[in-house]
């Protein structure tokens, strides 16, 4: 679809994460959406995904992050532009998405193991296997004797952990997540970024998060889309070594990115670095 | 297991409280009993207490009690059930869909406002002698907390689950049975509990007009043939059965509700 020229800053700006031979696992095209009568929350944005990356969108509150989430879920559609995944126009959301909110919104109801089984169950009855998968998640993100417990019973980053292994219980090959450690206290949130980049990288998940913390959008991303009043005004690769640890947060050059996005985020225009 | 601190402290401290209550109820028995005897008032007006429990005993050893009981039990649990599915049903309509609200909302209402007693008459004009127009007002009864309760509950689910459901491609049926209804449950049965106090009052009275058999229509003949002990017996009754059913209803309450409750 053509762009409209509002989008071509961002489109300069917001260059490419992929090469340009190769396509975009996730391919945001000059997406446009508007709620009825107001105006425009994303307008014209251009971000490409490439397979296995971890991007991170940051801005501040109502900047248009979360609704460039959804957009990329299929939850809404763009009214011009397109939302491509692997190809294929993002119609509506599928068992390729897994995604994790704001809060764990887990089922108080039911035990800790029907929750992570829970987008199997929606579709047909799980099978051994099914509870065998879920069993080995909850293992890795250190719940394995909490199965049978009911959600109010676990701490809130165990219940994170519950619902990091309910986005996880498909397969999901794009994983979206709207800051979902943001109610956690430090330590918890640092130990929870680890477990989710170590089981991504496992899956090979592509992952967007979304998050207004500077130093997680760092430590999680391998590349950074920053966003005010619906656009993307910057783009920032993340150079740090992987496997990320913990240490590298006091280091100079964690720093030094951090310093860049928050410069990133106040100039209304994208400062040359 | 870390639920169980919390319940002991209250059981401790609610002792002196619970002790204090029974030596009232006593105290107030004894005074009763005391006032019985020497005012010379006739067992007519106010039979002592002693009296009271004579004839309770004479009517259960004789099993004279036991068809009314019954029959109250029976018209209160037909009513309870019938009434209470009924609210449930038209609560979770009326909820899921916005136009049936719009259209069966006004006579709701109008049916709610109307004293259910007072159609009683009418019920036995049409039902004829018995149990039945004692369940149906008891039915009418209980469906409005139901109904009330449902609907608060399942409009008040929480966005951010309903768009997890969404997001995992759940049908409508699914949301309501799997995300709504059980989200709603600590409404519905707080509409419960009130609900089961009501139909105890609406069987008794129900029977006061309606029926031949039950524990109102024994308080009805009592009063015709001036026995005011065999009254009060009856109302005892009344209100063991209300007190089982009430502490019946909270236990099942908290069952139900344990995973939804914060350990402390």
């Amino acid at each position: 679809m053509p762009i409209d020229d509002t989008s071509s800053a961002a489109l300069s700006d917001g260059a490419p994460a992929a090469g340009p031979g190769q396509p975009a696992f996730l391919d945001i095209d000059g997406a446009v959406f508007a709620y009825p009568g107001r105006a425009p929350v994303v307008e014209g944005v251009r971000w490409r995904v490439g397979a296995g990356e971890v991007h991170c969108l940051v801005g501040r509150s109502g900047c248009g992050k979360t609704t460039l989430l959804q957009l990329a879920a299929g939850l809404l559609r763009p009214q011009s532009g397109s939302v491509r995944m692997q190809g294929r126009e993002v119609r509506a959301p599928g068992p390729q998405l897994g995604f994790m909110f704001q809060a764990p919104t887990l089922l108080d109801w039911q035990r800790v193991i029907d929750n992570v089984l829970l987008p199997v169950s929606l579709q047909r009855r799980p099978t051994a296997a099914d509870h065998e998968r879920a069993q080995a998640l909850l293992a890795q993100l250190g719940l394995a004797d909490h199965g049978q417990r009911h959600p109010r019973q676990l701490s809130g980053g165990q219940q994170s952990r519950v619902a990091l292994a309910r986005a996880l219980i498909l397969e999901p090959a794009l994983l979206l997540l709207d800051e979902p450690f943001a109610a956690l206290d430090a330590i918890t949130r640092a130990e929870l970024q680890d477990d989710l980049l170590r089981t991504c990288r496992q899956r090979r998940a592509t992952v967007l998060f979304v998050t207004h913390d500077i130093t997680e959008a760092v430590y999680l991303g391998d590349r950074i889309a920053v966003m005010a009043a619906g656009r993307v005004t910057g783009d920032i690769a993340v150079d740090l070594p992987t496997p990320r640890t913990q240490s590298m947060r006091h280091e100079p050059p964690f720093n030094r990115l951090c310093a860049h996005v928050q410069a990133s985020m106040l100039g209304a225009s994208p400062a040359p670095a | 297991m870390s639920g169980e601190p919390r319940p002991r402290t209250t059981a401790a401290s609610a002792w002196p409280a619970r002790a204090l209550a029974a030596a009232l109820g006593l105290a107030l028995l004894a005074a009763w009993e005391a006032l019985a005897r020497q005012s010379g008032l006739s067992a007519l007006v106010l039979p002592a207490p002693s009296a009271v429990v004579a004839s309770l005993w004479a009517g259960l050893r004789s099993g004279y009690f036991t068809p009314h009981v019954a029959a109250t039990l029976s018209a209160l649990g037909l009513g309870l059930a019938g009434g209470g599915a009924a609210g449930l049903l038209m609560g979770a309509l009326l909820a899921e869909s916005p136009w049936a609200e719009r259209v069966l909302r006004p006579y709701v209402v109008l049916s709610q406002v109307t004293p259910k007693l007072a159609l009683a008459p009418l019920f036995v004009l049409w039902l004829g002698f018995g149990i039945a127009p004692t369940a149906l007002i008891t039915g009418l009864i209980c469906f409005f907390p139901l109904m009330e309760n449902t609907l608060t509950g399942l409009q008040q689910t929480d966005p951010q689950r309903l768009r997890l459901f969404r997001m995992l491609g759940a049908t409508r049926w699914q949301t309501l049975l799997r995300l709504k209804l059980p989200m709603a449950l600590p409404t519905v049965l707080a509409g419960l509990r009130m609900a089961v106090v009501l139909a105890l009052v609406g069987a008794v009275v129900g029977e006061f007009i309606g029926a031949s058999r039950g524990l109102g229509a024994v308080i009805i003949a009592a009063q015709g043939s001036m026995d005011t002990a065999l009254l009060f017996a009856a109302l005892v009754l009344i209100a063991v059965i209300g007190l089982l059913l009430y502490q019946a209803t909270l236990l099942a309450e908290r069952r139900l509700l344990r995973p939804y409750a914060d350990p402390s």
